[in-house]
């Protein structure tokens, strides 16, 4: 036998499970209930076979008795470290308790149970009988059972005989016909669920993410606060230059409004002087004029006009 | 017919502005609007179209106003002395600059501000911290498909069914299933 190598079986069949050898295969479980063995329970020999199913649960199990949540698909399929796949190769000796206890994470569940021939005789017990009897020997040993319970009345041959014909025909019909489709809608269910809970990590760790970016975000606009103060610090420096300059102007603009003001009126008066002179002489002129002269002046424009 | 002198800066008038110079820090105007939040955008604007206004009537107003040709006033006005009255005067006149009380509360404020925003700023570290650590958390969460149930509540804790509350299947009210 090669050396034994440590390596565990799926969770529900109660991890405190210790190692097997490396040719051994994992028997996988997909029951709920634990299978729960005592070293004691088996002699071990190279070659024992293992029930499947066996014993009730035991007190010493130490880890919850729960269910994995999914299916194992082909990439969590275990495989040795010399790289067989275990689910093909048949379990000869298995020690058990002589490791801790693992906890999580769990290794995953194999994806196929034991192989087992015609849905009822697991195939190894075909492997036990292979190197005494051969191909042949279980069949010869099932038929040889079958007929001496025949013979002997062990079994009796009543009507129920053909009513557990049909029947066990009807289940093997219905099995083989809808199991894969049953099988494939259950598998969804579960994908469903397991969608879900992947959705929701996702989208809280995107929430998570979009908070902290956030938080960046903001923690960088602090840096410009400072803006903020500077445009009214600006406002206010400009309200202010603003207005003395206006100041500047009002008292420029008093100013020579007054000096203009006495220019304006000195040039009025000194108008207002000319004309009245201009007229008061012109009176004067047309009052010395006699009418004598008015009379000559005539004289000499109606000469002109005959002229 | 008024006869306005034309303007002639003597150095003169120079000595009556004080040397006042006008110092603006340069606004970047897109940073200013990201700090601003939404509800307070509309003074944000009123800020900005104030500042456009007062530089538009800054830039309006030449730096010092024309001077007075006192020569030309001197020749023209008769009464005599007025015009020396009015330019020693004029020269006399001080025009105060405009005191700035403002400048004061701004800077205040924006101490208390800085101070503020430092103390959010260290409570937002806390928080990044936080959520760093619970992003760590979920990151290394084992696959959904080699959990258990354990797992799964000790994960996320909400989905606990409590078995004190609810003692019968499906330990959880109708509504939630």
């Amino acid at each position: 036998m090669k050396t034994t190598k440590n390596f565990y079986l799926a969770r529900p069949v109660s991890g405190h499970l210790a190692p097997a050898l490396t040719d051994s295969p994992i028997r996988g479980h997909r029951n709920a209930k634990i299978a729960v063995w005592n070293s004691a329970d088996h002699a071990v020999p190279s070659g024992t076979f293992c029930c499947r199913h066996s014993g009730p649960l035991s007190e010493e199990c130490s880890l919850p008795r729960s269910r994995t949540l999914g299916p194992v698909t082909e990439r969590n399929a275990l495989k040795s470290p010399n790289g067989q796949d275990f689910n093909r190769v048949l379990q000869a000796t298995r020690t058990f308790h002589t490791e801790q206890p693992h906890l999580a994470p769990v290794p995953p569940l194999p994806e196929y149970g034991g192989k087992v021939r015609h849905g009822l005789i697991p195939e190894e017990f075909f492997q036990y009988l292979y190197p005494k009897t051969g191909v042949t020997g279980p069949y010869v040993l099932g038929t040889g059972l079958i007929l001496y319970a025949l013979s002997k009345e062990i079994y009796v041959i009543t009507g129920e005989t053909i009513t557990g014909l049909a029947v066990i025909g009807l289940y093997i019909f219905g099995v083989k016909k809808f199991g894969p489709s049953v099988a494939a809608f259950a598998d969804k269910l579960n994908e469903q669920k397991l969608a879900q809970l992947e959705e929701a990590k996702q989208a809280s760790i995107k929430q998570i993410q979009d908070a902290v970016d956030m938080e960046k975000a903001q923690q960088a606009l602090v840096q410009k606060r400072h803006y903020l103060f500077d445009v009214q610090r600006n406002n206010i420096a400009l309200a202010l230059e603003v207005t003395y300059r206006e100041r500047l102007h009002r008292v420029y603009k008093e100013v020579k409004n007054r000096l203009d003001y006495h220019i304006s009126v000195q040039n009025m008066m000194r108008r207002k002087e000319q004309e009245h002179m201009i007229n008061w002489v012109e009176k004067h002129v047309v009052q010395s004029i006699s009418a004598q002269q008015v009379l000559n002046i005539f004289d000499v424009l109606t000469l002109y006009l005959y002229l | 017919m008024v006869r306005s002198p034309l303007t002639a800066t003597s150095a003169s008038q120079d000595s009556k502005m004080a040397g006042r110079k006008l110092a603006l820090k340069t606004i970047d105007w897109i940073a200013f609007w990201e700090i601003i939040p939404q509800n307070q955008k509309a003074i944000a604007n009123s800020l900005k179209s104030w500042n456009e206004i007062l530089t538009s009537r800054l830039a309006a107003l030449p730096e010092n106003p024309p001077s007075i040709d006192w020569a030309y006033y001197k020749a023209n006005v008769a009464k005599a002395g007025l015009v020396d009255d009015f330019e020693k005067k004029f020269n006399a006149l001080k025009v105060p600059i405009p005191e700035d009380p403002y400048t004061a509360l701004v800077d205040a404020e924006e101490k208390e501000d800085v101070k503020s925003c430092a103390e959010w700023v260290s409570l937002s570290k806390a928080r990044v911290v936080e959520y760093e650590k619970k992003m760590e958390k979920y990151k290394n969460l084992i696959p959904f498909e080699q959990m258990t149930i354990e797992d799964l509540n000790e994960a996320f804790p909400e989905t606990k069914l409590d078995k004190q509350k609810y003692p019968y299947w499906p330990h959880q009210p109708i509504e939630n299933l």
